[in-house]
């Protein structure tokens, strides 16, 4: 099986839908009875990405905690360590040192209300939060915005037991400074103590070769040199696995972004090369 | 299967249908539940909430014990029951193996969070000869969970030690001359904070735990500290006094250590930004008292840190730093829905390089008492109000006024995880 595994080369794209003809089958078989994925884990893989907006990478990988004695509830952990893209020269540089999104997923969500008869109220979505520190992005003028924590409350609305879809909303806290590298001298500070809000929309086809994300932030944040202001940043992002060289994925990769601080729109193009993938339990070269 | 009288209202349904459990549906006696509504007892869940309230006044159903066997038998309609009996007092509590629904008349799903339960045939006729009362209860549930009347289960014990929290707080501030200073707002996060507790030592870390205020601006941010506390069981002195009776006197030096690397602070001030980092602190701690699961404690610490210093008025500086403090950590009921912390710190830094007005030599005082109480539990994750004062004196920024400044802040934390408190 290795080496037909090895070697076959798999033209895995196709229907831009989740749950193609080929989802209830995750190992595809050659006509010489190799077999090879055709299912993806998206959520566990080292990558590298070359686009329009530069060259970079990322370490990304989930968790689920089970409890025996509750088999009804769950932890999803999502990791993504070290997340970099740089273009050369004097700016296009972002990079991410962590983000964290922990969702706590139960059927059983329930909020008790303490006044009058005490209630017990069902609550229809999952919560959790997402931590992010460490984000670095280059600016025109030379200087550098550092995120050094950007944290949220979130209720999943549209909520699973898996990774495969979600609609997060939830108060957002963000604390970014610029940093001047010579002389090192820190700028103003951007703060949002929960004075913004986050949507975020997120659906992977069930075989892993399809993952769109949009996030929306808005809101107000204080700032050190010009006190309050709106703020407001979108992001969406679409991935799509084209190909798969020696079973690992390379992924067209569609970004879009706008910032109300910067007023600017920056959409790229790219190829995601998977260097290492946890490969999906469903399936089975064997 | 006997006619399914479950319809004719939750508390007879639970008592004809236990009645068949033990019986094996052969008596048909009278229900020997009190009434419907005794049954149904819906004082829900005062216990995950209320400040002060925690874990009492929840449901008048007692609840089984968590430590003693659970039988399960199933009645003639195939629904299984959950029964354990206290021999001592000849009580056998009952509760469905399954959780209702709002009405209490039928099963949801299976109990979550219930401990192993054998089937065996449990004879109620001979049970009840033999002077044993069946009353309605509800189900185990493990260490720092309840159950509400319908089963359902949800955390009532918190370790606000073993979290990952952000909050939001109000932050009127006053400087004793001027007591018309500006309000402002913050807020304070800790990415990860983690007691593990291994034998007699207690390990605490805290990974990028911080708060920022506005207006004035200013920043804390500590990106590691780790500390530990030891309990020690022999005594490094034993004094034996002769006055009187001899007694025998231990002293116990608790001894542990208290790191941290990468602390910044940030301020703004009428002379300009002000950072000062604090690449590393080592301290020695002495326990001066410690409770039994080391989750509390009131300790002092000294030691020595290495920090630098940038400001717009006299550039960067490196000093080497003696200090100490005093620190009060203690959870104040065993449920952890009371928190206080205290903690009076005193900071000497010592210049390598004179630094403008200050000279070589500054100091810095610090005192603050925080008093953290969960209010409010969603999914089991709590939401906690804080109450925290603070006061400084410090004569190394610029700008500063060398001058007790004390603040105040009331808010809000929302915390993952929070498991239960380790049980002793």
């Amino acid at each position: 099986m290795g080496t037909a595994t090895r070697t076959s080369l798999i033209l895995a794209a196709v229907a831009a839908l989740a749950g193609s003809a080929r989802a209830d089958s995750c190992t595809g078989l050659t006509k010489k009875g190799g077999k090879y994925p055709v299912c993806f884990d998206l959520g566990n893989r080292v990558s590298v990405t070359a686009g329009s907006d530069g060259f970079g990478g990322a370490i990304a990988f989930r968790q689920i905690i089970h409890f025996d004695d509750d088999a009804d509830l769950v932890w999803k952990l999502e990791h993504q360590v070290g997340e970099t893209a740089h273009a050369g020269g004097s700016v296009g540089l972002t990079a991410l040192l962590y983000r964290g999104r922990y969702m706590r997923h139960t059927r059983d969500g329930h909020l008790v209300i303490p006044i009058g008869q005490p209630k017990k109220v069902f609550l229809p979505f999952d919560i959790g939060g997402l931590v992010e520190s460490g984000r670095v992005t280059r600016q025109m003028d030379g200087t550098y915005e550092l995120g050094i924590v950007k944290t949220a409350a979130l209720l999943d609305l549209w909520r699973s037991r898996d990774f495969r879809r979600r609609l997060a909303i939830g108060p957002l806290a963000r604390w970014d400074v610029t940093v001047s590298p010579r002389p090192f001298v820190l700028g103003h500070h951007v703060v949002s103590p929960f004075s913004a809000g986050i949507a975020n929309l997120h659906v992977e086809s069930a075989n892993g070769l399809t993952v769109a994300d949009l996030s929306v932030e808005a809101g107000t944040a204080w700032t050190t040199d010009s006190g309050w202001r709106p703020e407001a940043r979108a992001e969406a992002s679409l991935e799509r696995v084209v190909i798969a060289v020696n079973d690992r994925p390379i992924a067209l990769v569609l970004n879009a972004k706008y910032a109300t601080a910067t007023d600017e729109a920056i959409a790229s193009i790219g190829a995601r090369v998977v260097l290492f993938q946890a490969r999906d339990p469903r399936v089975s070269l064997r | 299967m006997g006619p399914h009288v479950s319809r004719s209202g939750t508390g007879s349904a639970f008592a004809m249908q236990v009645n068949r459990v033990f019986d094996g549906g052969r008596h048909r006696g009278a229900p020997f539940a009190p009434t419907p509504q005794t049954m149904r007892v819906v004082s829900v869940a005062l216990a995950a909430i209320g400040i002060g309230l925690p874990a009492i006044a929840f449901a008048d159903l007692p609840m089984m014990s968590r430590d003693k066997p659970v039988q399960c038998a199933k009645d003639t309609d195939g629904h299984t029951w959950r029964i354990q009996c206290d021999h001592a007092t000849k009580v056998c509590l009952y509760a469905s193996a399954d959780e209702l629904d709002s009405e209490a008349h039928h099963s949801t799903k299976p109990l979550e969070r219930v401990k192993e339960c054998s089937f065996e045939p449990i004879d109620r006729a001979a049970l009840t000869a033999q002077g044993y009362a069946f009353n309605p209860g509800r189900a185990d549930a493990p260490y720092g969970w309840t159950r509400d009347d319908r089963g359902r289960v949800f955390q009532v014990n918190f370790d606000l030690r073993n979290r990952i929290y952000f909050g939001a707080a109000y932050t009127p501030k006053k400087i004793l001359e001027n007591p018309l200073e500006s309000t402002r707002t913050s807020l304070d996060f800790g990415l990860l904070v983690l007691n593990v507790r291994k034998d007699r030592t207690m390990h605490r870390i805290r990974l990028v735990e911080g708060g920022v205020h506005l207006e004035p601006f200013s920043a804390e941010l500590v990106l590691a500290h780790y500390d530990f506390s030891r309990k020690f069981i022999d005594p490094l002195l034993r004094i034996t006094t002769f006055f009187g009776e001899p007694a025998r006197h231990d002293l116990t030096l608790n001894l542990g250590m208290w790191t941290e690397v990468g602390g910044l602070e940030l301020h703004r001030t009428a002379r300009g930004n002000a950072q000062l980092w604090k690449h590393a602190v080592a301290e020695v701690t002495l326990d001066l008292w410690q409770s039994a699961d080391l989750g509390s404690f009131l300790r002092v610490r000294t030691g020595m840190g290495l920090e630098g210093q940038r400001d717009e008025v006299t550039g960067y500086h490196s000093a080497l730093v003696a200090q100490s403090a005093v620190e009060l950590d203690v959870v104040l009921d065993d449920d952890g829905f009371h928190n206080l912390r205290a903690e009076v710190e005193h900071e000497l830094p010592r210049y390598f390089v004179e630094m403008g007005e200050t000279g070589k030599l500054a100091q810095r005082l610090k005192a603050k008492v925080s008093y953290e109480a969960i209010v409010l539990a969603i999914n089991d994750q709590p939401l906690s109000f804080k109450l925290a004062m603070g006061g400084e004196k410090r004569d190394d920024i610029p700008g500063l006024p060398n001058q007790w400044a004390f603040v105040m802040d009331a808010g809000l934390r929302f915390s993952l995880w929070a498991p239960p408190r380790a049980h002793l």
